[in-house]
């Protein structure tokens, strides 16, 4: 038989360092380059996993959305076509599954997330910041998914209404009917707060 | 709002915003107020305007506390994700290198990785894309390559330079005899 050779590993690459772009990164690793595309996710995971952290409202959840996030960002690279910033498309992938892993959750009992929000004496009994942050969290899960996706997306990311309707797939309108509507909520339930 | 459900979204988050009662479009207040811009005079009038500024202002601090947060995801993340990722690697996109004893084979996008580098510690010019397509029923190869480069470096001279090294780098580093190197250069950057 005629032998032949695993595929060398060959290590004379200079790894792919932090001063490459962002789109140099994305056509390696399009190419099959494994080392770019590791690059590129570390460059971005924390600011994905903030997204999850705030679209899931739980770290261990957010964990798993990043994770798969990452692997179908891998799985599809060979779909970015670059019309948008890198950043912008890992925030859709994300997105969408955190939404996939919020429609396989159970629906949560109504009275379960009416008992989250801030009792009516809570202010008084702790003035904390860190409590009201926490009310802040917890008004923030109690709204539809749409609502909260888009509100994280501009509040925490600082996003543009344009880039949030690409992400998300709805219109221009819709999205700033979303964020109008997210914050109204959020300013209603912490207005006991202030 | 009535119509707005709190907890179930549906069809009723997007349905148009109604105005405030002055007539003033409700988002667009909220953002003046958020971007923090000053009042202008209906503004400072107007009670619908001021209670959505006031509103925009009690969350304001809050939302920006919790933007700043520094929430980091453990490095079992991604390790799990390369883990995943390299167990995933189908390794049939392979070169045939010719040798007296056999045939061997190498990674194509090792190989490309390998050129790639050549390029990369070049002074001002980075690698992108790399394609290494054989020639059929042959060992050589040819090569296609995109670079981008510092702004005011020679291009010309440095482009010859590229297919030198990529050449030489072909034929030691891979035992692939490169028989064409073509070289798009793409983008130029600036050093800030």
């Amino acid at each position: 038989m005629q032998g032949y050779a695993e595929p060398a590993p060959v290590s004379a690459a200079v790894p792919p360092g932090p001063n490459l772009d962002d789109l140099t990164l994305v056509v390696r690793a399009q190419e099959g380059d494994v080392r770019a595309f590791e690059t590129l996710a570390r460059r971005h995971q924390a600011a994905l996993y903030r997204l999850a952290v705030r679209v899931m409202g739980d770290h261990a959840e957010a964990e798993d959305a990043l994770q798969e996030a990452l692997l179908d960002a891998w799985r599809r690279i060979d779909r970015f076509r670059g019309d948008s910033a890198f950043s912008t498309w890992m925030y859709r992938v994300v997105t969408n599954r955190c939404l996939a892993m919020l429609r396989k959750r159970r629906p949560l009992p109504v009275e379960d997330v009416e008992d989250g929000r801030p009792a009516p004496d809570s202010p008084e009994r702790s003035a904390e910041a860190g409590a009201s942050m926490a009310a802040l969290g917890t008004a923030l899960q109690g709204l539809s998914d749409d609502l909260r996706i888009c509100w994280v997306l501009r509040e925490m990311k600082g996003l543009g209404y344009t880039e949030i309707a690409e992400i998300t797939g709805a219109s221009e309108d819709a999205v700033r009917g979303r964020i109008h509507r997210a914050r109204t909520r959020l300013a209603e339930v912490m207005r006991a707060w202030r | 709002m009535a119509l707005d459900p709190f907890l179930d979204g549906g069809p009723a988050d997007d349905a148009p915003l109604e105005p405030l009662a002055c007539g003033r479009d409700a988002a667009t207040a909220w953002d003046r107020a958020e971007a923090g811009t000053v009042p202008d005079e209906h503004e400072r009038g107007c009670p619908h305007c001021t209670a959505v500024r006031a509103d925009a202002a009690g969350l304001n601090s809050l939302v920006h506390r919790m933007a700043a947060e520094d929430i980091e995801p453990p490095p079992s993340v991604m390790e799990r994700v390369m883990g995943a990722v390299m167990s995933e690697l189908r390794p049939h996109d392979l070169l045939l290198l010719e040798s007296p004893h056999g045939t061997n084979r190498l990674g194509r996008p090792a190989a490309a990785a390998v050129l790639r580098g050549v390029v990369d510690r070049m002074d001002g010019l980075r690698a992108r894309s790399c394609r290494i397509e054989q020639v059929p029923d042959r060992f050589d190869a040819d090569v296609a390559i995109t670079v981008t480069a510092r702004f005011g470096v020679d291009l010309a001279s440095v482009t010859a330079r590229v297919r030198q090294m990529v050449i030489a780098a072909g034929e030691q580093a891979l035992g692939v005899p490169v028989r064409r190197v073509d070289i798009s250069v793409v983008d130029i950057w600036g050093d800030g």
